[in-house]
């Protein structure tokens, strides 16, 4: 057998090795419910409450920002996030959390937001634009 | 209903959508005709019609361009595209990139450099041009496809750029023959994209992407005209050409994510940066693999393999960021436009030209019965290409999370922390090919002495520590193994390499081209480790911990710092204060001043102002921050604005001027019962009602017998001791009371003499104040970037690399063309 064979070889399974890796290193789309088991670090996807108000006073704190959000079983669950209020939560449709559960409270490391399609086709906006436009 | 619209330009966009359909049937036709022209060689009419149709298939492209150009320039936004992706006030320079923001744009770029890359070929692919051509066509058939935009049979077949804004949005006003008129501007190009690098990045990118086909094409002509042996030296410097453009492509969008987004540094890993560099990966192991078949004869199969795989990979790459697969795990994906369909048919036809090519004529590729030598250079360029190649399959895999998801139904997330996550793998992988990179340099082709490899490596290596522990001391990255390991071999790969230059400099300068590009891929290697893994962030914030109700839990320090105008703050080795804002519509400027002071004198050393802007974009969504960076040699100083004061003005400005009282600007007034002598309170000092005026008189209003004029002299001192008066004045005109108020202007004051209580013996006031201005605030982030310079600075050394190799391989496939003839 050819040494370069055999290197082949060795290099396919390390990259098999590789991929079952990653797949222990994946995680989970998961609810608070869960989240209040498990302990350890998650993603929650809901959406937010916009009925309830948001917290964001940088005056005492310019790293503190609150909110309540619902996850996919319409669990409600107070979230803090350790940062500045991300400038468009209001609009989101949907947020995607990174974070655990602490007592009742999820402390979010990562907020990652779907908007109303910012750059491209949108009914909602359009729906605005025209809301202006006939007022004039 | 048929409504006759009123103001429509439609004229270009018809003639758009012509050669939109022209380019498509001529893309078609040339495809055809090159590969009857490869089949039937002597029947030179197919050759005839294929190179016509190039042309005008090339010019159509043009025109589609200069057409879609014309309709943007000219805020034409009856069509979807230019109302989409621009407005009247975008500056010419941006109208350029608004071009290419939505996907039918950044097609239509790619197809242009197609058509540019092919007519470069027609001239000099000679015999070649052939079997090279008709892989080209075949993908400008594909990428025509997708901007059609027409329906067959209800399928809906590409997004054409000239759909007009009322067919793709529904709307009432639609209805209105004079729509047109109540879309008084485009929805204007997303604020991130405002930034120079977007002009040039986009190009550079697509240029780099479209130049990934010549080296498919031609391993894919080579299989199928069973010319196994010649195509890797005319494809080499074109391998190069991509390799080269695509990695400058690549960087430019990682300084314009370091300049220009808010995440705070130059590559996150994020599935469409990966999506790019995972083709550049392969394609550099493919030209290596490529430069050891061709002096040693070994490695066939590999080095087609990576040369087909790495389009096949560019194309998967545009199907990952363009059919909104990657949803919520990537932050700058296109949106969907439905092409899902025909983007998974140009992977699939390009995946399977490249199985069944390999498969096919595996038997007949030339092999050698001669094994290779461990002291070879070529078996290790084959090991350090396997190599690569698996660093690819890691990322691929992590990117593809998602497709597997939608393949199988799972709803596995991807890791929590990518960043984390690739680096721990790409690390490693990086260590092991910066230490072949190096030991390679050492090996000649076929057989090195053992004794002579060993001796002049050693040399080298001890250097390369000795090195290692000096730079790991000065950027204070020794605490961790991996970053030591990755100084360590990049130090190695470009000690060794700069040997190699030495060489050059006595004469060899044929291999000065990959000493240039290791030698700067080294650098790049060694800025992106030290900036990445000990950039600080300089704004900490321990202060202001007040708990807030509900939340009670004491929390880890933050990132972002909330400054005052005008009141300094230290952060680090530096005093901040944010001095003020300008504005420059739609952008609002906020000044910082950074001063670093010397600890026992006190005196300021430096100081410089950085301009962090944020637009406050309402279409958009909000404030959208940009950062500004200070670049030092050793390091940057990256500041972004997280959050600011809204401004006060805006919140009067809504009420219609019909309905202002004059009133707004002040707080609920305060009303006294008071008497000659009284000395009352007020916010910024007190003041004294010394007297009424039984004299006072009032211009325009003549007074009656039984009219009463009265003034009130009231004496206002502020609290820095500076003295107003003023005198409201009270009138009863036949039997009605009206009063004229005063105002101090200075102290935000205004007085209202507005009774005379007879009865009680006393007189009535009323006293408005202005709210207190608010000082304007803003809450920011900064980061320090160490020695990133030698991230930007090993990108360029790396290209002019490529450029030196691009040269000495082009001359190399010259000096054959000229012996075969």
């Amino acid at each position: 057998m050819k040494k370069s064979s055999i290197v082949l070889i060795a290099i396919i399974a390390v990259a098999i090795a590789m991929i079952l890796v990653i797949y222990t290193d994946s995680s989970t789309y998961s609810t608070f419910t869960e989240a209040k088991e498990k302990k350890t670090e998650l993603y929650v996807v809901g959406v937010l409450n916009k009925e309830k108000a948001l917290h964001y006073d940088p005056k005492t704190n310019a790293n503190h920002f609150s909110f309540y959000m619902y996850d996919n079983d319409s669990t409600e669950c107070v979230v803090v996030f350790n940062g500045s209020k991300p400038q468009d939560i209001e609009r989101s449709e949907q947020i995607v959390l990174t974070g655990k559960m602490d007592g009742d409270v999820f402390h979010a490391s990562k907020i990652l937001m779907k908007c109303p399609s910012k750059y491209n086709q949108d009914q909602v906006e359009v729906i605005e634009t025209n809301a202006v436009a006939f007022n004039k | 209903m048929d409504v006759n619209y009123v103001g429509e330009n439609l004229l270009p966009g018809k003639i758009g959508q012509f050669f939109i359909i022209l380019s498509f049937g001529t893309a078609l036709l040339s495809f055809i005709s090159y590969y009857f022209a490869t089949t039937n060689k002597e029947d030179k009419s197919w050759l005839k019609i294929a190179r016509v149709s190039f042309w005008i298939n090339a010019v159509s492209i043009l025109a589609i361009g200069s057409t879609l150009f014309y309709i943007i320039y000219n805020h034409l936004f009856e069509y979807h595209y230019a109302w989409a992706h621009s407005s009247k006030a975008l500056p010419t320079h941006y109208i350029i990139s608004s071009f290419w923001e939505g996907q039918e744009g950044s097609f239509l770029l790619w197809m242009f450099w197609q058509s540019v890359l092919g007519s470069v070929l027609l001239f000099k692919a000679k015999d070649w041009e052939g079997p090279v051509m008709t892989f080209i066509m075949l993908c400008q058939v594909f990428l025509g496809s997708m901007i059609v935009g027409v329906q067959i049979f209800g399928f809906h077949f590409g997004s054409s750029p000239f759909i007009l804004l009322r067919e793709a949005i529904e709307g009432p006003i639609f209805s209105q023959a004079d729509y047109l008129s109540l879309i008084p501007d485009g929805r204007g190009l997303n604020p991130l994209l405002q930034n120079y690098w977007m002009v040039i990045h986009p190009p550079t990118l697509f240029l780099g992407f479209a130049s990934m086909v010549v080296p498919f094409a031609y391993a894919a002509g080579a299989l199928w005209t069973k010319r196994y042996k010649e195509w890797i030296t005319p494809a080499l410097p074109w391998a190069l050409f991509a390799v080269m453009i695509l990695g400058v492509g690549i960087i430019m969008g990682s300084f314009w994510a370091y300049e220009a987004l808010n995440f705070g540094g130059f590559w996150a890993w994020d599935p469409v940066e990966n999506a790019s560099i995972i083709p550049w990966f392969t394609l550099i192991a493919a030209v290596h693999v490529m430069i050891a078949y061709k002096n040693s004869g070994h490695s066939y199969f590999t080095a087609t393999f990576l040369a087909l795989v790495s389009f096949v990979l560019v194309i998967y790459a545009s199907y990952l960021t363009r059919s909104g697969i990657l949803g919520e795990t990537s932050v700058h994906s296109f949106t969907d436009l439905g092409l899902n369909g025909q983007l998974i048919a140009f992977n699939a036809t390009f995946f399977a030209i490249m199985v069944i090519a390999l498969v096919v004529r595996k038997k007949h590729m030339p092999t050698t019965q001669k094994e290779e030598d461990i002291y070879s250079r070529e078996f290790w360029l084959f090991i350090g290409a396997l190599v690569l190649t698996v660093a690819c399959v890691q990322m691929i895999s992590s990117t593809s999370i998602p497709v597997f998801n939608a393949i199988f139904g799972t709803k596995v997330a991807p890791p929590l922390d990518p960043i984390q996550h690739y680096n721990k793998w790409q690390s490693g992988f990086a260590v092991v090919i910066m230490i072949l990179t190096s030991i390679t340099q050492f090996l000649k082709y076929k057989k090195t002495d053992p004794r002579k490899f060993f001796a002049s490596t050693i040399a080298s290596l001890i250097v390369a520590v000795l090195l290692t522990a000096i730079v790991s001391y000065i950027t204070k990255t020794y605490t961790n193994l991996i970053f030591i390991l990755i100084t360590f071999s990049s130090l190695f790969c470009i000690l060794a390499n700069i040997r190699v230059l030495a060489d050059a400099v006595k004469g060899k300068w044929k291999l000065a081209g990959s000493s240039v590009a290791h030698i700067g891929f080294g650098l790049l290697l060694i800025g992106a480790m030290v900036a990445a893994s000990t950039n600080e962030v300089i704004s900490i914030n321990n202060t202001g911990y007040i708990a807030v109700s509900g939340f009670d839990k004491v929390e880890k320090p933050g990132d972002n710092l909330f400054l005052t105008e005008g009141e300094p703050v230290q952060m680090g080795d530096y005093r901040i204060t944010y001095i003020g804002d300008s504005v420059a519509q739609p952008n609002v400027f906020y000044k910082i001043k950074y001063e670093k002071i010397d600890e026992e004198s006190g005196k300021v050393q430096s100081s410089f102002v950085l301009m962090p802007f944020a637009q406050n974009n309402e279409k958009m969504g909000g404030l959208i921050g940009t950062p500004a960076t200070k670049h030092y040699f050793t390091h940057d100083i990256y500041t972004l604005i997280t959050a600011a004061a809204s401004d006060q003005q805006a919140k009067n400005a809504n009420i219609p001027a019909d309905q202002k009282t004059g009133f707004e600007d002040y707080e609920e007034p305060a009303t006294y019962e008071a008497n000659v002598g009284d000395t009352l309170r007020y916010r910024n000092g007190f003041f004294v009602i010394e007297g009424v005026n039984r004299n006072a008189h009032l211009e325009n209003i003549p007074k009656g017998e039984k009219d009463v004029i009265v003034g009130l002299k009231i004496k206002v001192v502020a609290s820095d001791n500076k003295e107003y008066h003023v005198e409201p004045i009270f009138l009863i005109k036949d039997g009605t009371s009206y009063d004229f108020n005063k105002d101090v202007n200075e102290q935000g004051l205004r007085f209202r003499f507005s009774n005379i209580l007879p009865k009680k013996d006393k007189l009535e006031i009323m006293v408005y104040q202005k709210p207190l201005p608010e000082k304007k605030w803003i809450v920011f982030k900064a980061i320090k970037f160490p020695y990133i310079n030698f991230f930007w600075c090993g990108t360029i050394v790396m290209s002019i690399g490529f450029f030196m190799s691009i040269f000495r391989r082009n001359s190399d496939a010259k000096r054959l063309e000229k012996k075969q003839s």
